[in-house]
């Protein structure tokens, strides 16, 4: 945590609790940010004294105004700043003068208008260092805290929800007011409501921090347009599952492709922002979002129910097709259907009508009524090897919507076990969603939300209970060799290191590779293979070829030296021929590696997370079959073997149809190499090894090709 | 015109158009911190200083300027 950080840390405090706040810049113009934030702080009936500052007037409805904060006779906690973006480091310095610590600027025209703006901000950032403050914002709705002993409304939003335990954390000011709309006819309640705006001071990270200890929330919901500290973030995220076990959920806009097709390797082309984005969030615990609705499907289901302790659902429906539909989903989700022990099935035999199937899913039949709903899922909730019940009901004409919507939540309450629901429809069976929401029953429009929502909660809980599985190990490697590689190669200023430099770097990180050289001669290409030991392959080494068996480029199974010496004339006139203007190097001459299993390992920096090692299906197929998983550098040796099951080339490496099992612990420990040399030189961009040779189980695996591109 | 007689009536303008007293202006003060002009105020200023001293400034500068002292500087420019 560094040092503004930790000021935020103490400062934070102030912001959601504070004894006295300054509106700063406020007026009396209704519909106006700066007269209805004045409005909407003494509206929400605040626990905390109040000052309006204003330039003009002597008092704000009622209440005294001052000329400057700085005129205020009190200490003040908070200050709200709703000036004009030109005189807002005037404010803010005055907020530094007047010793107040916390301060939100809901002001726009900084960072997000330009160069300009960008250095209006600055200026506040440093006014906020001078002074010891922490601010939210600019360019931001402000806050709203909806505990009952201060009850902050610091925003211009129009309403101030219901009290809740769910916190919302949002860069987006207007996605807020849209948010408490919707969460409003829900009737979801909110812990602290948060729009941060620019972040150039308190970010998301300082907030997850804060919220973390936060007694009022139990689940974390996040919108973030742009990761500026991907790392940070991640630690953050880690640090919330581990000590409190509340769920961080992420709905992060921006899921293109852009800056893929600009990669020069595989591994580049092949690891997208977005796909990167993903698997940091799930390597954190974070659970990642398509929208808002099925953010707070899944919010709902945290903040509502118990945490099941294992994924065993029972359906209970008035309907048929729905039943079939709700299993399909939850088959599709990875739920189980639970078999019902003999009490239950005598209980529900005896409780329903001859035709209704008493087997999971249960059908209580169309003409049920609340006493049917209550006995099928009162059976249920009492069976041991049940963890969830799932409530379908459709409105038929006998159907009490109103009272067995009633009944769910009777029911709901005598058990420990999740009670989820989904009533079909519209507009019929609106009142009966009404009483399930009001009452905080999570109830779905359609079962496959439902499901989806069960999985994430389940998945989540097994996550945080999962050990990460021991240390990263530190090999013993020859760091200062791909210094001196790199090095040489800034001063003559190449990002592309060729293979048959490329190899000695990750030799020197313990990879295995097989004898190798450069020839810049057919005299000396022919010497190096007789050296070597035939077979040997030749390539071409050329910092302008990047596929070098597009071009020709690469010759194998030369099996004497008068084959080295047509190989070498071949390849140069290939290359020469389909690539005049590339710069050669010479040519690569190796052992011929014996035959294996082709994979590929990768690592590719991303701007926002660092480090990213892929591991895959190798060969030159590797971006038709995208046979791919990532995780973020450092890894374990335990990451690096669920990253090779989590392909589908495990199936191969594992032995199939006979084939025998190939070395996966040296492929897993090439990985771990692979990340620690990626976690030592962060100047690394991208690197490929294609392919890794997969020999038998004992006989390990060899680097056949590599490339590494740096800063 | 003489410095000293420009700022008085700078200080003239701004008290019609914000409609405070003199007194209150003083030679550093900001049209929106010290004296609590909005958007609209901004814009009224400037015209009201062009038919006061029958002059026409360049809009987008002339809403840049933020003081008393500043506007006096600008004004005198155009004279």
């Amino acid at each position: 945590m560094n040092n503004r950080s930790l000021i935020h840390k103490k400062n934070l405090h102030l912001l959601f609790y504070p004894e006295s706040v300054a509106i700063v810049g406020t007026n009396k113009v209704k519909g106006t940010v700066p007269g209805d934030i004045f409005t909407n702080i003494v509206g929400a009936e605040i626990n905390a004294a109040t000052y309006p500052v204003s330039p003009r007037e002597k008092y704000i409805s009622g209440v005294k105004a001052y000329k400057y904060v700085i005129d205020i006779p009190d200490p003040v906690d908070l200050a709200v700043i709703v000036f004009p973006n030109t005189v807002c480091h005037m404010a803010l310095e005055q907020c530094g003068q007047k010793g107040i610590k916390s301060v939100i600027i809901i002001s726009a025209g900084f960072r997000e208008t330009g160069e300009k703006g960008l250095q209006k901000e600055q200026q506040l950032i440093a006014i906020a260092e001078k002074y010891g403050m922490s601010f939210i914002g600019p360019n931001c709705l402000g806050i709203i805290n909806t505990d009952p002993i201060i009850r902050l409304n610091a925003s211009f939003a129009r309403k101030f929800p219901a009290t809740g335990n769910i916190a919302f954390l949002s860069q987006s000011g207007a996605l807020c007011t849209a948010v408490l709309d919707y969460a409003q006819a829900k009737n979801i309640g909110f812990s602290k409501f948060v729009s941060f705006g620019n972040k150039a001071d308190i970010s998301e990270i300082d907030l997850l921090y804060y919220l973390m200890d936060d007694e009022k929330t139990k689940v974390i919901l996040l919108y973030l347009e742009e990761i500026s500290d991907g790392p940070g973030l991640i630690k953050a995220a880690r640090e919330v599952m581990s000590k409190s076990r509340k769920p961080v959920l992420i709905l992060k806009s921006g899921r293109t492709a852009a800056g893929a097709s600009a990669a020069a390797s595989h591994t580049g082309s092949l690891a997208g922002s977005d796909e990167i984005c993903d698997v940091a969030f799930r390597q954190a615990g974070i659970i990642r979002c398509d929208n808002i609705e099925e953010m707070f499907n899944i919010a709902i289901a945290f903040a509502y129910q118990p945490i099941p302790a294992t994924n065993r659902v029972a359906i209970i429906t008035n309907a048929g097709g729905p039943g079939v539909l709700t299993t399909d989903a939850a088959i599709k989700a990875g739920l189980q259907l639970a078999m019902f022990n003999d009490e239950t099935t005598k209980t529900l035999k005896k409780s329903l009508p001859a035709a209704a199937n008493i087997k999971n899913p249960v059908d209580v039949i169309g003409d049920a009524r609340a006493d049917r709903y209550n006995a099928a899922i009162s059976a249920a909730l009492e069976d041991e090897g049940v963890d969830a019940v799932f409530v379908i009901l459709t409105p038929q004409s006998m159907t009490d919507i109103e009272l067995i919507a009633e009944e769910v939540v009777k029911v709901s309450r005598q058990y420990n076990k999740p009670v989820y629901t989904s009533f079909m429809g519209e507009a019929d069976v609106a009142p009966g969603i009404r009483i399930l929401q009001s009452h905080h029953i999570p109830h779905y429009i359609l079962p496959e939300s439902m499901c989806k929502s069960f999985k994430a909660v389940f998945e989540f809980e097994q996550l945080s209970l999962k050990n990460e599985g021991g240390e990263t190990k530190v090999y013993n490697v020859k760091r200062e060799i791909v210094r001196n590689l790199f090095e040489e190669a800034k001063q003559t200023n190449k990002k592309y290191i060729p293979e048959y430099l490329a190899v000695r770097a990750v030799e020197a990180y313990g990879m295995p590779v097989y004898p190798h050289g450069l020839a810049k001669t057919q005299e000396e290409a022919v010497a190096l293979a007789g050296e070597i030991g035939f077979p040997v392959v030749m390539k071409v080494m050329s910092e302008d070829i990047i596929h070098k068996f597009d071009v020709g480029g690469v010759i194998t199974n030369i099996t004497s030296k008068q084959e080295a010496a047509n190989a070498f004339l071949k390849i140069m006139k290939n290359t020469t021929s389909k690539q005049p203007e590339a710069k050669i190097d010479g040519i690569f001459v190796t052992k011929q590696i014996e035959k294996g299993t082709e994979v590929i390992l990768g690592l590719k920096k991303d701007p926002s997370f660092g480090p990213v090692i892929m591991f895959g299906l190798g060969g030159i197929f590797v971006e038709v079959f995208k046979d791919v998983s990532f995780r973020l550098a450092p890894l374990n040796k335990k990451t690096a073997l669920e990253m090779i099951e989590e392909t589908n080339a495990s199936k191969l490496l594992t032995g199939i149809r006979g084939m025998p099992r190939m070395a996966i612990g040296s492929i897993a420990d090439a990985i771990v190499r692979l990340s620690q040399l990626a976690t030592d030189f962060p100047e690394i961009t991208e690197l490929d090894i294609n392919p890794l040779i997969v020999l038998e189980e004992g006989k390990g695996c060899y680097v056949a090709d590599t490339k590494i591109i740096i800063q | 015109m003489d410095k000293e007689k420009l700022k008085e009536r700078v200080k003239e303008v701004v008290a019609s158009v914000l409609k405070i007293d003199k007194s209150e202006i003083f030679d550093e003060a900001n049209f929106i911190f010290d004296l609590g002009a909005d958007s609209v105020q901004s814009i009224q200023l400037v015209a009201a200083f062009e038919e006061e001293f029958d002059i026409e400034m360049d809009e987008d500068k002339a809403v840049g300027v933020q003081t008393i002292s500043g506007a006096v500087d600008f004004i005198s420019g155009y004279l």
